[in-house]
């Protein structure tokens, strides 16, 4: 089936973790040209330079598909046959962790284009951190090292960020899909991802990226939603097959495949599941398609909807009002500016544990 | 309790006159372990189980006074494969020849036996009789064409067994969570109702054994090994002698054959039951799908272990089988019934069985009573309503029923008032009778008779037989889950010649009134408007086929829901690309700053210079952030 070969989820996790890598290499490319390859141009340094930034990302890249392969190889193989059993419920619990994943990682990729600007910005700072530590003692070293390899250092590091970034996400992804479906969607999740970047590098327009972000971004959230619910189905499905003593697949999709108490609407064709699918796996991954909904499935896929909805409407509201809805604006602000200023990292990471909580209130 | 009268004249056989055996069945609960591993409550007749056998001679009256004291349970007794001719209110199936007999009731049954045979009595109520309430019938033939043929008589039950009660059973076997209609599969098998039986023979004598599958649902395999058999009887009709060294009863059939036993007493032989493995959905591992028993010579003598056959069972062909009568074929059909057996879901999520897409529900007034109570209308099969599947036969019509099995299970369908010339039989996977093209001139001349045929997976049966026989008859599937599950139909046989001789007994009546079964109307008890069956017993409604209001509903509010989440991200994604200017993260002030930075540090290569830039920058960046107050540099 069309889902066997490409986890859809897997792509757009490769694809935005490609796209930011591409985008920090881009800025400290652009970076070099702009400060080296101008009138006063020194073509030796700007090349040394560039193969660092060049070697660093390599390297880091390499790095990530080493560990990456060995991480999920790990995963697969541990747990191919532990999961039988109860299949449909491990399948659930991935699809809601999957879902969750894509929910959180969403909001980040509407802000991808804001990325040149931060890393340009971040960058800078890195440059001037090495300054700062005037007399370390020790350090002396450790501080030449990084002066004199920094634009190999930076993209090494970034690179080997965002890269375990992307293979944590996609390892809580890649469990709703077969082990076949990952392999090709992180290939072309990277060839997209560094396309798009190169474009958005050449052409600079930030509205026209802005355009496919957006919607790149509204394809992540109907396959989040569509997760979200078959994690809610495959609980109730379980259920089902347990009560049914075994074997569900017997009744394909026909009468016995599901609860007639528990349905809202079945009809026996369509079925994502069944003889590979037939292209209705692809719906189902897009857009949560499935030939047999039931109450569960139907109300929580509303639900999500209205989680995403509400959460974004809150999220303008405190950018725009700089507060929470109904809270006072407080005077407290510096805490969070200063927490902005240790590292954007940690920012990122507040902003994911918050998510995550609002997550939890949802009523499954 | 039997007549000690019958018994003797059972055994020896020798009056012919016309006598009145008179039984008193008190039914009640008793407790039984016939396979030794467990203990359940069993249906009893008199505080005993295995039940009386039912003991008569040709030409006899048999009354049988039923009492229920089961406490918990209705019941009422069907004797399988007697006539009842002129006594179809004494056949015994509740809601179609009377009402139940509800519990603290009695019932009388009173009837004459004209036939000879090898018979049973079963309740035939809500699929009680696997419970226990089962035993042989014999109708002994003081004038059998074969009693020089043998030296004693032995009767012998083959059956299943389960260890859980029916009600629980059924209330599973019919349910959401057996959508396949899977049935329960037995626990073990019996001979008489035990396991490891023994018969104490003698050498180089002629035995006439008798033999009643009372099971529910195993057909099963049976030999002797070492023995030959010779059957004499199928379920109740004579045959000419033929020999079998295996023979296949499904449930409900029966076979009389002779047993002749060796001149050595040097060892004992094992005779085998084997249940018919292919009806079992799935098969437990811990089953012993066998039962043996022992032709015992020699008691000191060991009893010998039995082989065990696993496939290529070779029974006897009961089509091949010679009526005694050569009752020829009987002439083309004046009407021909086709019942298409099919298993499907209803809108509960539960299996059933259909003849021809009608799945059969018991009515609220007994189709016999519906026949006595409606006069003229009694002949328009509208009034017994749909879901009794009824069909009106003429006086001495020639009806032809033809059975295809769309099914891939094994079927022994039953005709209650007769037996029927079986006069085709097709391969399994033969497909539909219509399109197998074989016509009356392949029929047998004279075609095999008997009550109970075994229909095979995906096959064909065609019966005939001459309707003279006045009463309402049941015409079903004989494995019990089956019965349950609605592979039924009812044939209401010259139901004017119904009106004219039959009499109900007040104590008929009394059943109704104790259970308020209303005892005059159609199916649904409207005696004003004959035709109106809107209130009729009806299955469940079929599954919906594709999508319900409800259904629509959900998924219209589904996509809608999904259309404004993604209208939403786009105003969120659109808005902050817009909004440049408005207080904002300071991103946009510190990418001016970078941007300025960027080309200012042009005359300088060292990464320092740039740094310094971006400290200034850095400052910028802050106030910035000061003012947005999102922190959101992302």
């Amino acid at each position: 089936m069309a889902v066997d070969v490409f986890s859809v989820p897997v792509f757009l996790v490769v694809f935005r973790e490609a796209l930011e890598t591409v985008i920090i290499v881009s800025v400290l490319l652009a970076f070099l040209k702009q400060t080296l390859d101008g009138p006063n141009r020194d073509p030796v340094v700007y090349k040394k330079l560039v193969r660092q930034v060049w070697l660093g990302t390599a390297l880091g890249f390499l790095l990530c598909l080493i560990i990456g392969g060995a991480l999920i190889g790990v995963f697969y193989t541990l747990g191919a046959n532990r999961w039988e059993a109860s299949e449909l419920d491990y399948e659930g619990a991935f699809c809601l962790i999957a879902s969750v994943i894509i929910t959180i990682v969403g909001f980040t990729l509407l802000r991808i284009g804001k990325m040149q600007e931060k890393w340009r910005v971040k960058l800078a700072a890195s440059m001037e951190a090495p300054v700062r530590t005037d007399h370390p003692g020790a350090g002396k070293a450790v501080k030449r090292f990084f002066e004199k390899y920094a634009m190999f250092v930076l993209p090494f590091i970034t690179v080997l960020r965002e890269g375990i970034e992307a293979i944590v996400f996609v390892a809580g992804v890649t469990f709703s899909a077969p082990a076949t479906a990952v392999p090709l969607p992180v290939v072309v999740g990277l060839l997209v991802g560094a396309i798009v970047g190169y474009i958005l590098y050449k052409s600079g327009s930030s509205t026209r990226l802005q355009i496919f972000l957006v919607i790149s971004t509204c394809l992540l959230y109907l396959v989040a939603a569509g997760l979200f619910s078959r994690a809610v189905w495959s609980f109730e499905q379980q259920k089902w097959s347990k009560l049914l003593g075994g074997d569900v697949t017997e009744t394909g999709s026909g009468a016995g495949s599901y609860d007639v108490d528990n349905t809202v609407w079945h009809v026996d064709c369509c079925s994502p599941y069944v003889n590979g699918g037939n292209g209705w796996g692809f719906f189902n991954a897009i857009l949560g398609w499935t030939n047999s909904a039931t109450y569960g499935s139907v109300i929580s896929y509303n639900l999500y909807w209205l989680f995403v909805i509400s959460a974004l409407f809150v999220m303008r509201f405190r950018e725009v009002k700089g507060r929470w809805p109904l809270m006072k604006a407080k005077p407290a602000e510096i805490d969070v500016e200063e927490e902005v200023q240790s590292g954007g990292s940690s920012v990122k990471l507040g902003a994911e544990s918050k998510a995550v909580d609002v997550e939890k209130t949802v009523p499954i | 309790m039997a007549s000690s009268l019958v018994l003797l004249l059972g055994s020896i056989a020798v009056l012919a006159s016309a006598a009145t055996v008179t039984y008193d069945f008190n039914i009640e609960w008793v407790t039984a372990n016939p396979d030794g591993m467990a203990d359940r409550p069993v249906i009893g007749i008199n505080g005993q189980w295995p039940l009386p056998i039912i003991e008569a001679n040709v030409g006899d009256q048999i009354i049988v006074n039923a009492h229920n004291s089961l406490g918990d349970q209705q019941t009422s007794l069907h004797f399988h494969g007697l006539y009842m001719n002129g006594s179809t209110h004494m056949d015994g199936p509740t809601q179609v020849t009377q009402c139940p007999i509800l519990p603290g009731s009695s019932f009388k049954y009173n009837f004459t036996v004209k036939q000879p045979g090898t018979y049973w009595y079963h309740s035939h109520t809500k699929g009680q009789y696997p419970d226990g309430l089962r035993a042989p019938l014999i109708i002994h033939d003081p004038e059998s064409p074969f009693r020089d043929m043998y030296d004693e008589e032995r009767i012998l039950t083959v059956s299943d067994w389960y260890h859980d009660q029916m009600p629980g059973l059924i209330d599973f076997f019919i349910s959401k969570a057996n959508p396949t209609g899977a049935e329960p599969v037995p626990k073990s098998a019996l001979f008489n109702e035990t396991q490891n039986l023994t018969i104490p023979v003698e050498p180089g004598k002629t035995y006439l054994f008798r033999m009643v599958n009372i099971g529910a649902f195993a057909g099963q395999y049976i030999w002797f090994e070492g023995h030959n058999m010779t059957i004499l009887e199928v379920d109740g009709v004579y045959t000419h002698p033929a020999e079998a060294s295996m023979i296949y009863l499904s449930a409900a059939q029966r076979c009389s054959f002779l047993v002749t036993t060796r001149n050595e007493t040097n060892e004992n032989f094992a005779f085998m039951a084997s249940m018919d493995t292919t009806l079992f959905d799935q098969l437990p591992e811990d089953l012993n799908y066998n039962v043996t028993g022992w032709l015992v010579y020699d008691a000191e003598k060991p009893m010998p272990e039995p082989a065990v056959l696993y496939e290529d069972f070779e029974p006897f062909d009961d089509m091949a089988l010679v009526p005694w009568d050569n009752l020829t074929l009987l002439s083309e059909p004046d009407q021909v019934v086709q019942l298409d057996v099919i298993m499907d879901n209803l809108g509960d999520g539960a299996n059933y069985a259909f003849f021809n897409n009608i799945t059969y529900v018991s009515p609220k007034v007994p189709t016999l009573y519906t026949v006595l109570s409606s006069g003229d209308l009694a002949s328009n099969p509208a009034i017994y309503g749909e879901y009794t599947h009824p069909f009106v036969l003429e006086k001495d019509q020639i009806v032809e029923i033809v059975v295809n099995n769309l099914d891939s299970g094994r079927h022994p369908f039953h005709l209650h008032g007769r037996a029927f010339q079986a006069v085709w039989r097709s391969e399994e996977e033969a497909g539909t009778f219509a399109d197998s093209n074989v016509t009356s001139a392949s029929f047998p001349e004279i075609p095999m008779r008997r009550d109970t045929l075994v229909l095979y997976p995906e096959g064909n049966i065609v019966l005939r037989f001459k309707a003279d026989n006045p009463g309402v008859w049941l015409f079903h599937c004989h494995l019990e889950w089956h019965m349950q599950s609605g592979l039924a139909a009812t044939f209401v046989e010259a139901p004017m010649e119904i009106q004219k001789t039959l009499t109900i007994p007040e104590d008929h009546y009394a059943a109704c009134a104790a259970g308020q079964v209303p005892t005059v109307g159609n199916a649904a008890a409207n005696l004003v408007d004959w035709l109106d069956l809107s209130a009729q017993n009806a299955p469940p409604d079929p599954l919906p086929k594709g999508f319900t209001t409800r259904g629509i509903v959900a998924l219209v509010f589904s996509c809608l829901s999904g259309m404004l989440g993604v209208a939403t991200i786009a105003w969120y994604g659109f808005a902050e690309a817009v909004s440049g200017g408005t207080p904002t993260p300071g991103t946009v002030a510190g990418v001016a700053a970078a941007a300025a930075a960027g080309t200012d540090g042009r005359d300088d290569a060292s990464p320092a210079e740039v740094a310094s830039a971006g400290k200034a920058n850095d400052v910028v960046t802050s106030s910035g952030t000061r003012g947005g107050g999102g922190g959101d540099l992302r």
